[in-house]
């Protein structure tokens, strides 16, 4: 039973790992993630500036949503990366900043349609949203 | 009157059946495949029906609960393992339930996480301690109907209906195989949560089921999971048609409840949260009593709601242990959403080990006499054995090659 126990926490660890070095594979993912923060935020601002949402929803997902873009840029920024990606995972890594300071922006104004309308255009442009 | 009783109570299990790991899989599945994975969804919700109609069965007619069960059919020292495997799920299920609570107080009313946690443990205590069983079930079964919202949110997304209706016939269209059994593994797993059946079995116990309670047995298990189902498939379209085309990734609950705010506005997002916070309020209620029921049936503890907690001491203080250990669990700051992920997949690796002495007990024509199982229980209850054990083998290698799903 112990035996299995370990095993389980072994697998927990190893999945849960989300360090190491970036390739073009954890580039691929990382960026897909952030695009999808982006989009995700351009939602919620729409509706922030349709009036459609709640002031402490507005303001709690926004944050959410740039906490994780913020941790995004700074492990691509810390993290080994290969060689000939490194000019990339540094762009990305800006954008990854570019969208959480959009997002933050958001959540300091949760009620405000006029800065909602406008931040929305920009993640959709950021996260390249369809 | 009794039908009156019964459809309250089915109301009520429609309302309970979703727990923070439907909400998480079945909107991540249909953000990442569209509709393509909701056959598995029916196949965990017949699975979910034919397990615990019986233990349902098992217990009105020897009332015996689950881990009464598991003990008497396996010994002690294999039954231990078994309930230290439960326990840990549980544990888990419970921290990331809680977790679950405490974002969606945050998310209604903005108060910090870490306060909400502690507010949330102390409201559930004080249910647990107060709420008679039958009204447990009840509130949080009737506000869970909240849920219902994302089926309007999901008709409102105008999804496309032929792929919808494709979506309930196995196929495979994608260049990522692995992902797509990681997810049909996560959906079973969720629709299949063990917690659930021991919560199920320990009820009718304590309710003192007896044989002529197994039509009520049926009804419940089969109208209150098989309509709960139907909250699921809602869950999936509408992440299917709102967050697949855009690429969104829906990591959080609040990318959730957005599902219903997107097509119907403050009204779907009040709705969503509320039936969120109640469909995990009530999963929280039902996996802590659940931890107690399991540790008390198996060392022949005195348990039950309804004894006083001077009439079962240890019994009482399990749960509020449980309480207290799955506080400490979302203080460290888990993401409860990834928590959830873990639990599913733990609890799909754990399922085998107590829907095998139930099946057996089920089957055992000398220890249920005519309520043993029938023909169709029987294929039916070995088909999903078989099922079980596959996806059980397989549960954590597809966690690992798929890196928690993240592809």
């Amino acid at each position: 039973m112990s035996r299995v126990l370990l095993l389980l926490v072994g697998a927990a660890l190893l999945t849960a790992c989300n360090g190491g070095t970036v390739d073009r594979h954890a580039l691929k993912q990382d960026s897909d993630a952030i695009d999808s923060l982006a989009c995700e935020g351009a939602l919620l601002a729409r509706d922030v500036a349709k009036g459609r949402s709640t002031l402490y929803f507005a303001r709690v997902h926004a944050d959410e949503l740039a906490v994780r873009a913020s941790h995004f840029g700074d492990a691509l920024s810390d993290r080994p990366t290969l060689e000939p990606i490194r000019a990339k995972v540094r762009d990305e890594a800006r954008k990854a900043g570019r969208i959480a300071r959009l997002l933050d922006e958001l959540h300091r104004h949760p009620a405000d349609g006029g800065v909602a309308e406008r931040l929305r255009p920009r993640l959709e442009h950021e996260g390249d949203c369809s | 009157m009794k039908i009156f009783q019964i459809a309250l109570g089915i109301l009520a299990a429609i309302g309970g059946f979703v727990d923070i790991g439907d909400l998480v899989f079945n909107v991540a599945a249909g953000a990442t495949f569209g509709y393509q994975l909701l056959w598995v969804v029916v196949i965990g919700v017949v699975g979910i029906i034919v397990y615990s109609e019986m233990c349902g069965r098992v217990a009105a007619a020897s009332n015996k609960a689950v881990f009464d069960v598991v003990r008497e059919r396996v010994g002690f020292r294999a039954g231990l393992g078994t309930l230290v495997a439960a326990q840990i799920v549980n544990l888990m299920t419970l921290a990331a339930e809680i977790g679950g609570i405490a974002i969606c107080l945050q998310l209604l009313s903005g108060l910090p996480y870490r306060w909400l946690i502690v507010a949330a443990i102390v409201a559930l205590a004080i249910v647990v301690w107060v709420t008679s069983f039958d009204w447990l079930e009840r509130i949080f079964g009737y506000g869970g109907l909240c849920l219902l919202a994302f089926a309007v949110a999901a008709v409102k997304l105008r999804p496309d209906w032929g792929d919808v209706a494709s979506g309930y016939v196995p196929h495979l269209e994608t260049d990522d195989p692995l992902l797509y059994l990681y997810f049909a593994v996560g959906l079973l797993g969720a629709a299949m949560t063990p917690y659930e059946v021991y919560f199920y079995s320990s009820g009718a116990v304590e309710e003192e089921w007896t044989p002529k309670d197994l039509g009520l047995n049926r009804a419940n298990a089969m109208i209150g999971y098989g309509l709960g189902g139907f909250l699921s498939f809602a869950l999936m379209i509408t992440g299917g048609a709102l967050f697949l085309n855009k690429g969104i990734q829906p990591d959080f609950l609040g990318s959730i409840a957005l599902g219903a705010e997107v097509p119907l506005g403050k009204i779907g997002l009040l709705l969503a949260l509320v039936g969120i916070l109640f469909a995990v309020g009530g999963a929280s209620i039902d996996t802590l009593l659940s931890g107690a029921y399991n540790l008390a049936q198996f060392l022949g503890w005195e348990w039950g709601r309804y004894r006083s907690a001077s009439g079962a001491p240890r019994f009482t203080l399990t749960w509020m242990v449980l309480l207290v250990l799955a506080l400490g669990i979302v203080m460290t700051g888990v993401d409860p959403v990834q928590l959830t992920e873990y639990a599913v997949v733990f609890s799909v690796v754990a399922l085998p080990l107590t829907y095998l002495p139930i099946l057996l007990v089920a089957n055992d024509r000398a220890y249920m006499g005519a309520h043993a199982n029938g023909r169709l229980a029987n294929v039916l209850g070995v088909v999903y054995l078989f099922v079980i054990l596959a996806v059980s083998a397989s549960a954590i290698p597809l966690m690992i090659l798929t890196n928690v799903g993240q592809g």
